[in-house]
């Protein structure tokens, strides 16, 4: 056996602090990485219920190519804050903030983040910046969408610039998660942990932090701009004060298109710790996977202008930013093509989790595919601002990221409470979600292709059939997120106990205990392979204490 | 750490079946997409459009084929190696790492998949931004929420749009107000009608009919009227055989010269009262009507005209383009006459669509930028 | 000078103790968090220098003959800000070598030369008499410049701060991480300033 690193003493593997006591520093500020990440969980599905019945008003509205719900302003006002929630208070927060607290600072045997009371300040802008996007609705909330093109979002109403600050804060509060989890994983890995060994999880995100980091700050700018623009005529983007309407443009896609990537490689790591475990396989082509996730990441900052190919920019310009993005397919198919071939001569035990990861699988491939349909050009010509792109997003946030989301929900749900969500009622759920997922968004490719465009509270009727269709299959996939939502909530005391490893995974936070104690390790472990052969013993020593009722960590003495 | 640990992989008869299955089930895919009757639901108004309709197949076959192959291994994988009753609880997979040659292939394909699609949108991107001299340009204007349509030699704005068959078109595209867009999806084209910029595309009408235009960008509470489906400002382009359009090319040259004359009975400059003029109404117009030729900036700032900025208060140039004193009556004379020079062509007030109040606030609104 | 009188609390054997491990860790960590804080400041300013050059060169009226810029008076004042780059280096090269006076003089130094410079920030906004709303000479001048100051103005509080921290014997002449960082940050805005004179007053 090669030598395995191990800590030099004294040093932070050894170094615990008292566990907090009372409500309000156990539960509320917590500094603790899982708490913090509950607390991400259970703010980010609240926020996704508000969105979620955005949602549905959206789509009963759209049952009448009149509209007649609401007024064209109210419809408006919907959907801008049905996207703006679903982005940036429900998937991004779930993804980084959520799970990413959640698990990896555990997966790379470290026992809290770097700067655990910075994490705390994270996550406590973003609560009240989910409050003050929903206050704007008082004051006329924005209505030129998620992306709040001027000069309509200079036209808005007063709510348009609490839009912008309450998307700061959040902005905010990514950037220091971003720095505090690439801070964490660059320095606080347990001895033996390369990187060629680190969960896929992790190295997802490794690659979404300095996104967080680099890409927020950029929107940053853009929502400051704004914000002066609207409050003290500060002439950035209005045409006719020499200012440019395409600037916001290129501002806001600089962090809008990378933070496609933030929506999804984190979902890729659950994916790829998600496989293997239900497949009793390693992951096909690890090295392939963890690198394609950085020539994402890397790639992903040089194509934003895609979203602007009928914007009106140079056409010298259109070229790279095409080549770019049609380069991204190829790591992209990579890591599918792994995914599928890790299935093959598995053993594999379908659970919840595991349909939601295959299910995974197929649509968001789906709505890869129409994504290089869109970086062709002359294609998005045709198809850009059209209910094309409504479809091809939602198979890359909906059939990738939440598919992935509520794939880790079934998942890691042990960690948190130490209980099993109920499988059958999962299972019934998975089927109803992917039903009601395709046939909602599925017609939306030929509605787009057909002539009708997006954000619209009223169209032409001719479309009306196939909206309908959509419209009720939204209901179907609305019945299966709330019987997850309720299978969540009664098996927090009713479900099945789990023990610590109810899936024979073999990454580090299955070796401890369900819940998760306080300071994580009793001793951090030493590392001596990556966790997926599952033919051979565990590559860890020093867990021996974890599982029995050795004592706990005894805290500094300060 | 062994280098080479995994066992050799032998597959068996019934995954090349499935794999001959999926391969016949994507080749019947492509052959669908090659001969799928898109034009029966959306015809080919231009040329272009056939171009984009081939690479939409292309990429349609190419796509459903990928997306066939996958999901099929998805649900054979699935089926195939499913853990029945009897496997024991910690049976595993076979413990395959890593396969470098099939690595190499699944990198290898689509890099030239991407390598040819990359070609074939370069080569209709070309037609459509580089196209050949000697045009018919035609410019749209977005409003809130109607579009209107400039000719030249035609005065004014009109609410048609027709265009001659088997004749090249530029079309110019700008907004009055806030961001539109013009798509007309027999065309398969569309681009962005951006306030204080013109964008460009070139076609060749091929087909004759009535085609609908839509704006697909969202540009305030009506954005969902602004198509053709609406009573309220239906929006079509209409594509006449040559005789036919020059007879309505005839019929609004006539038309709009006679409505323009009924909106200004021409009056001399210096019968305006030039002193009188509302500047927050002439900022309005000017961003609607000046500003895509004209910036708030020095005379060097030219988009297609000179920038304006103290066009009546700048020592730099105390003469205006046409060699007259930078006076309002010499201003007002050249927003009513119009201008033609070396950098471009202004329309007269008639062909601008201007009534003499709107001369006036313009000029005003024109002495504030010092 | 007088803060260099303060006594110095800690001063005794512990000041030159070896650092123990979890300190070496902690260093570490309190570094790199700070330096890709950095970036993403930079990228906040690289956001308003591309909204900037774009706004300059999209052809819409940049003020060719508009407002004047001093750049006798920007000159100076960047002298003056790079010496206060100087003078912090070498206080912390002077608290490295273990004498606390000489260290607190420089920091004073210091201060006095930002303080100098936000002054002379303030004559150049007095002569340019533009104002923020005005066109977007005075969107990118005065948001970029003004971003600028403000992180002037925290980093005169912050090395003041740090100041009183070591008067008060915080740091050890072993266990010094928060002064690197002090000193770190007041070199990023020399940085950005070499970066904002260029653009605005050479191109």
């Amino acid at each position: 056996m090669t030598a395995v690193a191990t800590h030099a003493g004294g040093g932070l593997a050894d170094h615990v602090h008292p566990e907090p006591q009372g409500f309000i520093r156990k539960y509320v500020f917590s500094i603790d990485h899982k708490i913090i990440g509950i607390q991400y969980m259970i703010t980010a599905f609240l926020f996704m219920i508000l969105g979620g019945m955005l949602a549905e008003l959206i789509r009963i509205q759209l049952m009448k190519a009149s509209g007649g719900l609401m007024t064209p302003e109210t419809y408006n006002e919907v959907y801008s804050v049905h996207g703006s929630t679903m982005v940036w208070l429900v998937i991004i927060p779930l993804l980084t903030g959520g799970f990413g607290n959640l698990i990896f600072p555990v997966q790379i045997g470290a026992r809290d983040v770097a700067f655990p009371w910075l994490n705390m300040l994270s996550f406590w802008l973003f609560p009240p910046a989910g409050l003050m996007l929903y206050a704007s609705f008082l004051m006329g909330a924005p209505t030129a969408g998620w992306t709040e093109y001027p000069p309509m979002s200079l036209l808005g109403g007063a709510g348009t610039s609490m839009w912008a600050a309450a998307i700061f804060l959040i902005g905010v509060s990514s950037t220091m998660t971003g720095i505090n989890f690439l801070v964490t994983i660059l320095k606080m890995r347990a001895p033996g942990m390369t990187f060629t060994r680190m969960p896929l999880f992790v190295w997802g995100q490794f690659v979404t932090a300095p996104l967080l980091m680099i890409a927020t700050t950029a929107l940053g700018a853009a929502l400051a701009a704004l914000f002066v623009q609207r409050q003290f005529g500060v002439a950035f983007f209005d045409p006719t004060r020499g200012g440019s309407p395409l600037l916001w443009q290129h501002m806001f896609w600089f962090y809008s298109h990378p933070a496609v990537y933030i929506m999804i490689l984190p979902a890729f790591g659950m994916i790829s710790e998600i496989l293997p475990t239900f497949s009793r396989k390693p992951i096909f082509g690890y090295k392939m996977i963890a690198f394609s996730s950085c020539a994402i990441a890397i790639l992903g900052f040089m194509v934003w202008a895609h979203h602007m190919f009928t914007s009106g920019m140079a056409p010298a310009l259109q070229l790279p930013f095409m080549v770019l993005t049609m380069l991204i397919a190829i790591p992209t198919g990579v890591k599918i093509f792994s995914w599928v071939t890790t299935l093959w001569g598995g053993v594999i035990h379908m659970t919840t989790s595991m349909l939601f990861a295959i299910g995974f699988l197929a649509t968001f491939t789906l709505g890869g595919i129409t994504g290089v349909f869109l970086a062709a050009v002359p294609f998005d010509l045709h198809a850009h601002g059209t209910y094309f792109i409504v479809a091809h997003l939602h198979y890359v946030l909906v059939g990738g990221s939440l598919m992935g989301i509520l794939a880790g929900l079934f998942y890691w749900y042990p960690k948190m409470s130490g209980r099993l969500m109920n499988e059958k009622l999962g299972k019934w759920s998975f089927w109803l979600f992917f039903i009601g997922f395709n046939g909602t968004f599925l017609p939306m490719h030929w509605l787009g292709m057909w002539g009708q465009p997006r954000r619209v509270a009223m169209y032409d009727p001719q479309f009306q059939a196939w909206n309908q269709v959509c419209t009720y299959f939204s209901f179907v996939m609305t019945a299966a997120l709330i019987l997850i939502l309720i299978n969540a909530l009664w098996s927090m005391r009713n479900g099945k106990r789990s023990g610590p490893n109810p899936w024979n995974a073999r990454t580090l936070e299955w070796q401890i205990p369900s819940p998760m104690p306080y300071y994580n390790f009793k001793h951090v472990p030493s590392v001596f392979a990556a966790p997926y052969d599952f033919a051979e013993p565990l590559p860890y020593r020093g867990l021996e204490e974890e599982l029995t009722g050795a004592p706990p960590p005894v805290p500094a003495a300060h | 750490m062994p280098e080479n640990r995994d066992p050799v992989v032998h597959l068996d008869r019934q995954f090349w079946i499935v794999t001959a299955v999926l391969g016949v089930l994507a080749l019947i895919s492509i052959l669908w997409w090659v001969w799928a009757p898109i034009t029966s639901i959306m015809p080919e108004a231009v040329d272009k459009a056939q171009q984009i309709d081939a690479l939409f197949r292309f990429l349609a076959a190419s796509g459903t084929a990928l997306f066939i192959f996958v999901c099929g291994y998805i649900v054979y994988f699935s089926l195939a190696f499913r853990r029945h009753a009897g496997t024991p609880e910690n049976a595993v997979g076979i413990q395959i790492h890593d396969n470098n040659k099939l690595e190499m292939w699944w990198t290898i394909i689509p890099t030239v998949f991407v390598v040819i699609m990359a070609i074939f949108s370069l080569r209709i991107w070309a037609g459509i931004e580089f196209s050949p001299s000697n045009t018919l340009v035609v410019e749209a204007i977005g409003h809130q929420w109607y579009y209107t349509f400039r000719y030249p030699n035609v005065n004014g704005e009109v609410k048609e749009m027709h265009l001659p068959l088997g004749q090249a078109i530029t079309l110019h595209v700008t907004s009055s107000d806030v961001i539109h867009s013009f798509w007309i999806p027999a065309m398969r084209l569309k681009a962005d009608m951006v306030p204080g910029l013109i964008n460009t595309f070139e076609f060749t009408p091929t087909r004759p009919g009535r085609y609908e235009i839509i704006c697909t960008e969202f540009c305030g509470t009506l954005h969902g009227e602004m198509h053709s489906g609406t009573t309220q400002n239906p929006a079509y382009v209409y594509i006449d055989p040559p005789a036919q359009y020059a007879s309505w090319y005839a019929r609004t040259e006539r038309e709009q010269i006679q409505a323009s004359n009924a909106i200004s009975a021409p009056l001399s400059p210096n019968q305006l009262n030039l002193s009188r003029g509302d500047a927050g109404a002439g900022a309005k117009l000017f961003a609607a009507k000046c500003s895509a030729c004209h910036a708030v900036g020095p005379f060097d700032q030219k988009i297609v005209g000179p920038g304006l900025k103290g066009v009546l208060d700048d020592p730099a140039h105390p003469q205006l383009v046409d060699g007259d004193k930078a006076t309002p009556e010499n201003v007002a004379k050249i927003l009513q006459n119009g201008f033609k020079g070396s950098m471009g062509e202004m329309p007269t007030q008639a062909g601008n669509g201007l009534n003499n109040k709107d001369i006036v606030n313009l000029v005003a609104y024109l002495k504030t930028l010092k | 000078m007088a803060v260099a009188s303060v006594s110095h609390g800690g001063y005794s054997g512990a000041m030159t103790e070896e650092p123990d491990q979890l300190y070496v860790e902690t260093r570490e960590l309190r570094i790199q968090g700070f330096l890709l804080f950095m970036v993403s400041d930079l990228v906040l300013f690289s956001s308003f220098i591309f909204a900037y050059l774009y706004l300059r060169n999209s052809g819409q009226g940049w003020p060719a003959g508009g407002p004047k810029l001093d750049i006798a008076l920007a000159a100076v004042n960047s002298i003056v800000l790079f010496g206060s780059g100087a003078t912090m280096h070498f206080a912390l090269e002077n608290w490295k070598h273990r004498n606390f006076t000489k260290f607190a003089n420089w920091i004073v130094m210091t201060i006095i030369l930002g303080a100098g410079f936000l002054t002379g920030q303030v004559l150049e906004y007095m002569h340019i008499g533009a104002r923020w709303s005005s066109g977007i000479f005075g969107a990118s001048f005065y948001t970029l410049t003004g971003m600028h100051g403000l992180h002037v103005f925290a980093g005169i509080i912050y090395l003041t701060v740090l100041l009183l921290q070591a008067a008060q014997g915080k740091y050890t002449f072993t266990k010094y991480t928060g002064l690197t960082l002090g000193t770190l940050y007041w070199h990023f805005v020399d940085v950005i300033w070499v970066v904002l004179f260029s653009i605005f007053y050479l191109l």
